[in-house]
């Protein structure tokens, strides 16, 4: 017998590709450091998700939604600084998160 | 011992009787021809004496016996020494003395009416008999009215006409009437009513009976008996009768005409029979003997009146009883609404009409038996011809209640709404009227103290009731829950249902809910349905995807991609697709993240369709299935024959009872067969009957993607819930409810209320897992 497919409806989600294995990752996905809510849904300020509320890498391994973190650096109190950690915020290119593998960046600290 | 006072009155006395007799002998001066005043009374009470009228010599005493000048003299002699009363006692001492013969006439006709009875063939003759007993009766009372000669002593005595009062012949007719009416009442026997009653009845329609006809053969003049009634004082003492009939008829024309007729008012019609029926027969029997226009306008003004109220009363009645059915039957039962509504306002009965549709309504309708869809349809209904019928919502609000209440407890509902509301297809008729403009839900108001239209709220209103404009019907049924949020919950459970069975290429169904989602926002504000929005913008979203990694790399896979955080909870699934599905998978998987490099796609492979096209050794087989059946058959293209655990375990972990759902699609397209207990082998080639099978539509169960229901979700979220629950009691041993939901907010996404916790806690109880004790729950261990 031979099974030819002709057309797959299929159903899938997508997930903002942080660099980590599916396993660490668990089902729930991580959330933004700032507002607590999940990478995959938006930002408070947003209305919509994906590509129009993206998420910002940073050098020091924090990811953040974008809008939020740029918020954040908006503010005088913020010394430009990452929230999580007090280093000086430097923005990672998604490009680059991707190329390198957000992972290794992770190990490397 | 007479004191001086006394003495002086006897004199005074004295003088009168003096005087008295000084007159008399001056009447004696005047008319010499007379006796004395004795001889005058007793010739006047002679000449006015009853007599026998079936006695023919006394009939025409009167005229002969009796010398009219003679008698005239009399009477005025009677007249002037002030013996009236006198006569007048004689005389109707008299009339009593005789008036056994007017018995005796009357239990004579009224005994072969009773005879006769009341048989329809007998009627017309019984109603000719009683003609006669009246006129018979009337002659009697013409008989004995005093002559109206007797009165008046013209020529003799010309030069005292101004001395006789112009009232003696009143005076005396009115005794005469009054008294003779008073025995002839108390001489009727009860049947006489009954009588009387057909009469009018028989005037009324005469059409119901059969022509009548005097012995001759000639149609007999009815009208005139009325007049005999009326001088008989026979009308006024039987007006109720007379109502009565009237009453009798306009219920058997409303019992004949309207019942079931709801199309166009009735009201009018009625009135109009009225009008040319009722009104005519009314004049006939009670404009006799009222002379002047206006009386007769205001007689009948209030006899009018009341029969229109009765119209009103006997139409309200009517329409109450039929009020279920006539909401049923909305829209086309319009008339009887406005009939409705104009009875109503003459007759009080909106309590009858709360009252009896509430009672219809608990009978009829809040029953497990009804679909949640048929009762929303009628309250829907009801919404409508109630607000025709009171336009300021009292009643509806009243009657409304319990069926909210009702529709609150039942668990489909708001799907059923919802359904609605985006227009569900299987359900043939919406709720909502397609030219009902749409508009913002409305949100119960303030009251507004500057407004000029302000009208008090009616009288019957309770104290809960609120006036509110009239809203439509989506507020309406919204505002059977308190929040709009469940419905909102729903709808994205509805909407996800229908976006992921959509198939890729069908953007018109896609724009459909796109429209349809547009309407809603309108109703229920942009925010609520932000949700919603990404939804259909992650349709769009995939199809523009898809067609750019198919421009690309050309694949058969077309996968709907969704932001998951926005759409309900999707059922969980282990499946891992095999073969050349999975080959599949990871390169389109690997296109899109060519496409996004930031984003990577995780697939949901128990959702979704195949369409596939098996080639047998002897048939092709072309079918679209679910893909856990496609997985089945992709397995069964490596080897030949499959067991059950086997086949599970190559696809992952699949649920026994899917697995075995999926396999026996297979089976009933004749691909497959169960050799053994959960063995399967394909079948190469078709097995006798297969071609029978081929030819029932093939059709792999399109079931609904399985999207969590909204209770679904609840349970789960308790389910977590729950778990703080046990842990809390564990530790800490008892704790009141307070304590718990205290605790339990602090947990993520809680948002019970303290009481729903505590149904939940007794449902808990309920299954044994809790015990509570002086309002302290502990484990139950």
């Amino acid at each position: 017998m031979k099974v030819t497919i002709k057309n797959w409806h299929a159903i899938a989600y997508w997930r903002w590709d942080t660099g980590k294995e599916d396993e660490e990752d668990g089902e729930e996905g991580d959330v933004c450091g700032i507002c607590r809510v999940a990478f995959e849904a938006c930002c408070p300020a947003c209305k919509v998700p994906g590509d129009d509320c993206p998420l910002i890498y940073g050098e020091c391994t924090h990811v953040f939604h974008m809008h939020c973190l740029l918020k954040w650096i908006g503010t005088a109190a913020s010394n430009s600084q990452c929230p999580m950690d007090r280093r000086t915020w430097g923005k990672l290119s998604p490009r680059a998160a991707a190329s390198y593998g957000y992972c290794q960046s992770l190990t490397c600290l | 011992m007479a004191t001086s006072a006394l003495r002086t009155q006897v004199s005074v006395k004295y003088a009168e009787s003096l005087e008295k007799l000084l007159a008399a002998d001056k009447e004696k001066r005047l008319n010499p021809g007379l006796l004395n005043y004795s001889q005058a009374l007793t010739l006047a009470s002679e000449y006015l004496r009853p007599y026998d009228i079936k006695d023919r010599a006394a009939m025409m005493r009167p005229r002969t016996a009796f010398n009219i000048n003679d008698v005239r003299t009399a009477f005025a002699m009677v007249h002037f020494s002030h013996q009236l009363p006198a006569l007048t006692e004689i005389f109707l001492e008299d009339m009593r003395k005789s008036f056994h013969l007017i018995e005796y006439e009357i239990n004579a006709y009224m005994t072969r009416y009773e005879i006769n009875g009341c048989r329809r063939l007998r009627e017309t003759k019984n109603l000719e008999l009683f003609r006669m007993l009246v006129s018979r009766l009337h002659d009697w009372f013409k008989a004995w009215h005093p002559p109206t000669e007797c009165a008046s002593p013209d020529s003799p005595s010309q030069t005292h006409t101004d001395v006789i009062p112009p009232s003696l012949s009143s005076f005396f007719s009115g005794t005469y009437t009054l008294s003779f009416q008073t025995r002839l009442f108390a001489a009727l026997p009860p049947s006489f009513a009954r009588g009387f009653k057909a009469l009018a009845s028989w005037c009324l329609a005469p059409e119901d009976y059969p022509p009548m006809v005097s012995a001759s053969g000639a149609p007999i003049k009815i009208d005139a008996v009325w007049t005999e009634f009326e001088k008989l004082g026979l009308i006024e003492r039987y007006e109720s009768v007379i109502s009565s009939v009237a009453y009798e008829h306009i219920e058997r024309r409303i019992e004949e005409t309207c019942p079931n007729n709801w199309a166009v008012p009735m009201l009018p019609e009625i009135r109009e029979w009225m009008t040319q029926k009722v009104v005519p027969w009314m004049l006939k029997i009670f404009t006799h003997g009222v002379t002047s226009r206006h009386d007769t306008q205001s007689l009948l003004t209030g006899i009018g009146a009341r029969f229109d109220f009765h119209v009103n009363k006997v139409l309200c009645d009517l329409r109450i009883k039929e009020i279920f059915n006539i909401i049923v039957d909305y829209p086309d039962s319009l008339g009887a609404l406005q009939d409705l509504k104009e009875t109503l306002q003459r007759v009080d009965q909106r309590g009858d009409l709360v009252k009896f549709l509430r009672k219809e309504n608990n009978k009829r309708l809040l029953h497990p038996g009804a679909d949640t869809q048929t009762i929303l349809q009628q309250y829907v209904s009801t919404i409508k011809c109630l607000r025709i019928v009171d336009p300021p919502g009292v009643l509806l609000y009243k009657v409304a209640n319990p069926i909210r209440q009702y529709l609150r407890e039942r668990p489909d509902t708001i799907r059923c709404i919802v359904g609605s509301l985006v227009g569900d297809d299987e359900s043939g008729d919406s709720l909502v009227d397609d030219d009902e403009p749409i508009q913002p839900l409305q949100q119960p108001e303030s009251e507004d103290y500057g407004d000029l239209e302000w009208n008090p709220e009616p009288i019957d209103a309770g104290p809960e009731f609120k006036t509110n404009k009239p809203s439509d019907v989506i507020s309406t049924l919204v505002s059977i829950y308190d929040s709009k949020d469940l419905f909102v919950k729903e709808l994205q459970v509805l909407l996800a249902q229908r976006l992921l069975a959509i198939d890729d290429n069908d953007t018109a169904r896609v724009d459909k809910e796109r429209r349809n989602i547009e309407i809603l926002k309108i109703r229920f504000g942009d925010a609520a349905l932000q949700v919603c929005a990404v939804m259909l913008k992650d349709m769009t979203d995939s199809k523009r995807t898809d067609d750019h990694i198919q421009g690309q790399t050309p694949s058969v896979v077309h996968p709907t991609v969704i932001s998951h955080h926005f759409w309900p909870t999707l059922d969980q699934s282990d499946i891992v697709m095999p073969g050349q599905f999975q080959q599949m998978q990871e390169d389109y998987a690997k296109q899109f993240s060519v496409f996004k490099p930031d984003k990577k796609l995780k697939w949901l492979p128990h959702l979704g369709t195949v369409h596939l096209e098996l080639e047998l050794q002897d048939r092709t087989l072309d079918v679209d299935v679910p893909p856990l059946e496609a997985a089945f058959i992709e397995l069964f293209s490596q080897k030949d024959t499959w067991s059950l655990e086997e086949l599970i375990k190559a696809v992952g972990n699949v649920d026994r009872s899917a697995a075995v759902k999926a396999l026996s699609t297979w089976t009933n397209m004749g691909v497959i067969k169960e050799q053994n207990e959960n063995t399967f082998v394909l079948l190469e080639q078709a097995e006798d009957g297969a071609e029978m099978r081929e030819m029932a539509p093939i059709q792999a169960a399109p079931s609904l993607p399985p999207v969590q229901t909204v209770q679904q979700q609840e349970a789960e979220q308790m389910r977590v819930h729950w778990k703080f629950i046990e842990g809390m009691l564990t530790n800490l041993g008892s704790l009141s409810l307070d304590r718990i939901q205290t605790m339990l907010r602090f947990s993520p996404n809680y948002d019970k209320t303290a009481e729903q916790l505590g149904y939940f806690l007794e449902a808990a109880r309920r299954e044994g897992l809790l015990v509570v004790q002086n309002g302290m729950w502990r484990l139950n261990k």
